[in-house]
């Protein structure tokens, strides 16, 4: 049975379609991501699934349990803030015992299961403190123990590590993991970072427009999109439309290898007619070309072109290269920083080549969702 | 306001701050030295004068009018009515603001929200002797309401509604509403939403979350309001003279009478800063309460 199963949620505000028609199942114990750039309906979603909204269409099942209708507080649902929304009044051991208390939980009960849940997020020795007093990292520890403290049949999480600082929130990407993982409860986190997303979710929904535009495993979504809107928000992506040329080869419309000569594509996902290809920047092989070397290329190689270096920015595991085409065109490279002797200058001549497994399609332009 | 605004000023220039923003304060230190410390001190030094037989202000001093007011079971009775009324004023306004702070806070449409403001201070547009003739016209004998109730055949005599106790509360509370409803609205406004909501999601229903999270969240403002209350309505007296009558036991009534009819205007100063370090010493351990909660909760 899933815990988690919408069907054909939709919701207005005014005139804005915030969402248009959802339909999700989440399993049992899973983790579960929505992802999305603002505005996509995300947090609408969450809210809907939570209780704050009711939706103009459709119903939510949790647990085998209609609670379309219920209010929030009859929901069980457990509910990780984006503030963290800890009550700023209560220190941190009657902060984690609200929920149980509301539930008229015995005192040796209550007590027992707070100690529970301050040992699980190690924030034990800080139960008399206040809120205030808290960093950013052990508030939303608070939170979550809060949260789970309820034992509830789902925990969501509204953009939970968007206020920390990059490094805190590496740190508490994996605590995340460790936390929900020993406790098993089926999850699902609203956020906008696909890295949170891709580094923490069993299966990613992307929502785009208000609409689910794909479900699956962040491996599914990185490597085989299903439309144009996920393969750019996943990920980085060189998109290059092209229309086959009769002879296995495509001919790209927008990149040139010359003065009008269209640059030439062999993909082993693609048969025939027009294709919009996916070729992610690290799959592009860059090297440095002396003038020789491509006088020795044969006429128009597919899969393979001599450009000059328009931009190299270093992100220290990384260098990001945009690549200009001789004939027109652009096509970005991101490589291991260790493969560069040094950071290519601007203006510098380089050689770019991939394989034809890189070149993932998209169904043509003409055909997908433009977003 | 001395350290605000020499903060803001020493970030714009560093050399001669100070004595511009001494310069942009004097108006107002004057003002205030002019018309609040020197009547002060001069108030203080006629409450000690002693007086004659024919109440004549003599260049001798001596305690003999704080002996007066400390030994007389009069004095000290009125002091106690007076707070005791002040407090019950306070409560009843903290009481009574509470739905219309929630209304004010809870209307979206802005334009709504202005109507209810203007609406909130009109009471505070009007003169205190109109406003309190307003309130004769309504609850005397012949007044509105006993014209109407005995309309209506409800009652057959006239209710005494004027000239007690109930009718000055009641006159306190309508006009010193705002002044508890404004730090209210503002307590309320400063309310994140997620609170009220995750304590709906840990499964309290409306009541408990008003209870456990947005009550002691307001207690800063409630506090405010009351502290405000407390004070005005322990130094009136216009309105318990002409509303409850000059018999009521009320600390300002014996204040009026003493230096507008008897003219002894040294116990009158005597009685006045007794007043005055009651209410101070009142309302200070109320704002003491309110930042001792302010600091535990938000460290500030």
């Amino acid at each position: 049975m899933s815990a988690i199963d919408i069907h054909g949620v939709a919701h207005r505000f005014g005139d804005l379609q915030a969402l248009a028609g959802v339909d999700l199942s989440i399993a049992q114990g899973e983790f579960f991501s929505l992802l999305g750039p603002s505005g996509c309906g995300k947090t609408t979603l969450l809210n809907i699934i939570a209780g704050f909204l009711a939706p103009s269409a459709g119903t939510v099942v949790v647990g085998g349990r209609d609670v379309t209708s219920l209010p929030p507080h009859r929901r069980d649902i457990g509910m990780v803030f984006q503030s963290y929304a800890l009550f700023p009044h209560l220190n941190v051991f009657d902060n984690v015992a609200y929920g149980l208390r509301v539930r008229k939980a015995k005192g040796e009960d209550v007590r027992a299961r707070v100690a529970e849940m301050l040992e699980l997020v190690r924030l034990s020795e800080l139960a008399q403190r206040m809120p205030h007093q808290l960093s950013g990292g052990q508030q939303q520890r608070v939170a979550i123990a809060r949260a789970l403290a309820i034992r509830p049949q789902v925990l969501l999480l509204d953009e939970p590590l968007s206020n920390l600082d990059a490094k805190l929130r590496k740190e508490m990407q994996t605590e995340l993991r460790r936390l929900l993982g020993n406790v098993g409860v089926t999850t699902v986190m609203v956020t906008h970072d696909q890295e949170e997303a891709l580094g923490l979710s069993d299966r990613i929904g992307i929502l785009g427009a208000g609409r689910l535009q794909q479900v699956g495993t962040p491996l599914e979504l990185y490597r085989r999109p299903v439309n144009r809107f996920v393969g750019e928000f996943v990920g980085h992506a060189n998109l290059i439309q092209a229309r086959a040329n009769g002879s296995g080869i495509f001919e790209a419309a927008a990149h040139f290898s010359r003065k009008g000569v269209p640059l030439q594509l062999a993909s082993s996902h693609a048969a025939g007619g027009d294709a919009l290809f996916l070729l992610r920047p690290e799959r592009i092989r860059l090297s440095a070309s002396s003038t020789d070397a491509q006088q020795t290329n044969p006429a128009n190689p597919a899969n393979s072109v001599a450009g000059v270096v328009r931009d190299a920015s270093y992100t220290g595991a990384e260098l990001h290269v945009t690549v200009t085409l001789p004939g027109g065109g652009e096509l970005v490279v991101e490589a291991p920083e260790a493969n560069f002797a040094e950071v290519p200058r601007v203006g510098a001549p380089v050689q770019l080549a991939w394989n034809a497994d890189d070149l993932a399609v998209l169904p043509a332009e003409s055909k997908g969702a433009r977003i | 306001m001395r350290f605000p605004v020499s903060l803001t000023l020493s970030r714009v220039s560093t050399s001669g701050n100070s004595l511009f923003s001494w310069l942009l304060l004097a108006p107002g230190m004057l003002f205030l030295a002019a018309f609040l410390v020197v009547p002060g001190i001069l108030l203080i030094v006629l409450s000690l004068h002693d007086v004659d037989g024919m109440l004549m202000v003599l260049p001798t001093y001596s305690f003999s009018h704080y002996i007066e007011a400390f030994t007389s079971a009069g004095y000290i009775r009125a002091l106690g009515t007076t707070l005791w009324v002040a407090a019950l004023t306070a409560v009843l306004c903290v009481l009574l603001a509470y739905p219309a702070a929630w209304l004010l806070v809870s209307t979206r449409s802005r334009a709504w929200r202005t109507v209810l403001y203007v609406i909130l201070i009109s009471p505070l547009l009007t003169s205190v002797v109109i406003r309190t003739f307003a309130w004769i016209v309504l609850l005397a004998q012949n007044g509105l309401i006993n014209d109407v109730l005995r309309r209506l055949g409800l009652i057959d005599a006239p209710l005494a509604l004027l000239w007690n106790m109930k009718a000055v509360i009641v006159a306190y509370v309508q006009v010193m509403l705002p002044f508890a409803v404004l730090p209210l609205a503002t307590s309320l406004g400063e309310i994140p939403a997620a609170l009220p909501r995750a304590s709906q999601s840990l499964g309290a229903g409306a009541h408990h979350t008003f209870l456990h999270v947005v009550l002691p969240l307001t207690i800063p403002g409630m506090m405010s309001g009351a502290i405000i209350v407390f004070a005005l309505a322990a130094g009136s007296y216009v309105t318990p003279l002409l509303i409850g009558g000059r018999l009521q036991p009320l600390l300002p009534i014996g204040i009026y009478q003493q230096a507008l009819q008897i003219a002894n205007l040294p116990l009158a100063a005597a009685l006045s800063l007794t007043l005055l370090v009651v209410t101070a010493a009142i309302a200070g351990l109320m704002s003491y309460v309110q930042k001792r909660w302010e600091r535990r909760v938000y460290g500030h």
